[in-house]
């Protein structure tokens, strides 16, 4: 049994709007599994269906055997939850929050080594209200662990971090990765599904339009990259636009742009041509395609509008 | 798992103690109601303003006149009889005493003289108190002056007796309101910014019970009626000099059972506000005609009929008057009985009505 989550044509509706229809995914033991996707399509309500938070109108969710339905408790007892904007009691600090977390699973943890693994053992006589927002989601995620879950569930981790705490949060959650632990999160940052994750899945409008490794998707999708480059004098066109992976070339004076779906392959012959026919590169520039372009491909839309 | 809520029980009583604000409207706000009023002194009974017309009177009259300033519920000002009529009229003298300078006859009287009292129709109950103590003082000069042997004495003896002061009769009263207000508001104001934060989601993502999670705020806040209970009569008691001469231990049942009924009217409340601005609005509704109706600072049995009757059955008034039955009249177990047994049925009433209004979840399709 690989799969720790098997998510088969799960719904959600609110009246007559469907926030969730009919989804189907399963998520392997180890992996980290992100659901990305614009606000609004519906990824926030599939992780809380998993989670055993909010009701589920139709469909399945079993997780590490468990039907998610009638054992919410059990499924709680194996998984830690962050949820986005989660917020914590005023009144206590760190280390007693920590443990009167633990207290709920009916657990007693060293609350200090947790806090440390989250970097914020300093910290630890503070209140969570004192705390930066990079802070805030580094504590909430030392709360989601604190029953050594088999899974930890991250809802938009990153939303309104600046780029140091994001990177900061990044190595973290790598870090859960490495001690064996399945990750699921939710993101609007093409980037972070990217760097993150094993596996993705794109929402849309409470449909998964697309699944796979980062790189499966690339190719899937069939969204090439883009190498730019403008030349000394006007190098053999006819020659460049047979280069290896390229798809089509635009050609403007001495300034060209070629789209491919593999610039591993298209640049070290592009190099060649140059040094055969003398002519001298300059202004290379290589956008690599990202899961941006596919959902742009696959939507007809940009991912954050 | 009782260790979850021996832990959740003592982390909510550290959030309790550390919220200044909790504390300040727990004790500090009470003590404040009870020093306002305790100063106030309804207990000193106001003098009665007697006038007093006289011209030159006679020895036998100045003896009489000098009896009659002795009176210490007399505030006596003496002064002409257009002056004395004008401070009747508007209403500053209680009696005006018109006193002919031969009052007091010194031999055998042919033609009585009359004193004449005006009184303040106003304040008639005061009127005839002072003239039954003119009637009295007069009595007494005549025997006197007759030099007649008094047929009996009046034998005035000095017993300690149980003086019930205003303070006695409020002290229960702050008690029951303060337990009240702890009860009703730390919960709404707390549950509801709770729900608002996402924190009481936060506490459904694990499988921790919610009952376990109120129980433990419940247990907190019943401590902390009992203590506050107890401090604010000892301020009472040590401060104000108030008195309480019943068991302290029948006071535990009634603290606990009013500490249950108004935590049950607050998750009520908490239900029903949508957001934290919404409390104050709800809460005082209910809150505020029960702190002056409910035997707090007057007793209930001043209204007219009517209201007694609407009054009498108030969660407020059961309190007020259960703790006043033990603190000021001593009373046992019996007196208190019915009190707590219409508390008993009120707290399932708001415990049944809370489970309606409030949850964990959002009451969501």
């Amino acid at each position: 049994m690989s799969d720790l989550i098997t998510v088969t044509n799960l719904t959600k509706r609110y009246g007559d709007f469907t926030a969730v229809d009919g989804i189907s995914f399963s998520v392997h033991r180890g992996e980290t599994f992100g659901i990305l996707g614009p606000n609004g399509a519906g990824k926030t309500t599939t992780l809380e269906m998993i989670e055993g938070l909010k009701s589920i109108t139709a469909g399945e969710v079993v997780l590490d055997g468990l039907s998610v339905k009638n054992r919410p408790r059990d499924v709680k007892h194996r998984i830690g939850v962050q949820l986005q904007a989660s917020s914590f009691f005023d009144g206590l600090n760190l280390k007693e929050l920590v443990e009167t977390f633990a207290s709920l699973y009916g657990r007693k943890v060293d609350a200090m080594q947790l806090l440390r693994q989250v970097q914020l053992e300093d910290k630890w006589k503070s209140r969570v209200k004192e705390l930066s927002g990079g802070q805030k989601q580094r504590l909430s995620i030392a709360v989601a662990l604190v029953n050594d879950p088999l899974a930890v569930f991250l809802d938009e981790p990153t939303t309104g971090l600046d780029p140091q705490a994001r990177r900061n949060l990044w190595d973290l959650i790598e870090n859960i990765k490495a001690k064996g632990k399945t990750v699921i999160l939710t993101t609007h940052y093409m980037e972070e599904a990217e760097v993150l994750c094993d596996r993705v899945a794109i929402m849309d409008h409470a449909h998964i339009i697309a699944l796979g490794t980062p790189q499966e998707l690339l190719k899937q999708s069939d969204v090439g990259s883009t190498i730019e480059f403008r030349a000394n004098r006007r190098p053999p066109t006819e020659i460049i636009q047979q280069l290896p992976a390229v798809q089509q070339m635009d050609a403007e004076d001495h300034g060209f742009k070629l789209l491919t779906i593999d610039p591993e392959k298209t640049l070290p012959a592009l190099f060649a041509v140059e040094a055969q026919h003398g002519f001298k590169i300059f202004d290379l520039q290589l956008r690599q395609a990202t899961l941006e372009d596919v959902f742009l491909k696959l939507t007809g839309r940009k991912l954050r509008e | 798992m009782a260790n979850t809520l021996a832990t959740l029980t003592s982390s909510s009583i550290k959030m309790f103690v550390r919220n200044r604000q909790a504390v300040f409207f727990t004790l500090f706000v009470p003590i404040v109601i009870m020093t306002i009023f305790g100063l106030i002194g309804f207990d000193t009974e106001p003098k009665i303003k007697v006038g007093l017309v006289v011209d030159s009177p006679t020895p036998a009259t100045a003896e009489f006149l000098t009896q009659l300033k002795k009176v210490p519920a007399f505030d006596i000002t003496t002064g002409p009889e257009a002056t004395e009529r004008n401070a009747l009229d508007d209403g500053d003298r209680t009696v005006v005493l018109l006193v002919p300078d031969d009052l007091i006859p010194t031999g055998p009287v042919q033609n009585p003289r009359s004193l004449t009292v005006l009184q303040n129709t106003g304040q008639l109950q005061q009127a005839q108190t002072a003239s039954s103590v003119l009637q009295q003082i007069l009595d007494q000069t005549i025997l006197a002056v007759a030099q007649a042997p008094p047929l009996f004495r009046l034998d005035v003896q000095a017993v300690n007796s149980r003086n019930l002061k205003y303070i006695d009769f409020l002290l229960p009263g702050i008690v029951a309101l303060a337990v009240m207000q702890m009860a009703v508001f730390s919960v709404s104001f707390l549950f509801v910014d709770y729900k608002e934060r996402g924190i009481l989601k936060r506490l459904v993502a694990t499988p921790m019970k919610p009952y376990q999670f109120v129980s433990a705020n419940v247990i907190t806040r019943l401590i902390v009626a009992v203590v506050q209970a107890a401090i604010l009569i000892a301020v009472g008691v040590f401060a104000f000099k108030a008195h309480v001469i019943g068991s302290l231990w029948l006071l535990l049942p009634a603290v606990i059972l009013g500490g249950i009924m108004f935590l049950g009217l607050g998750f009520a409340i908490s239900g029903l506000a949508k957001t934290v601005d919404a409390v104050p609005a709800i809460a005082n509704l209910i809150v505020f005609p029960m702190l002056f109706l409910g035997g707090t600072f007057f007793p209930t049995d001043t209204m007219p009929g009517w209201l007694q009757n609407i009054v009498q059955y108030l969660p407020l008034t059961y309190l007020s008057h259960s703790l006043r039955e033990v603190m000021t009249q001593g009373s046992g177990w019996a007196a208190i009985q019915h009190d707590l047994l219409w508390m008993g049925l009120w707290s399932i009433v708001l415990v049944f009505l809370a489970n309606l209004t409030f949850g964990f979840e959002e009451k969501r399709v």
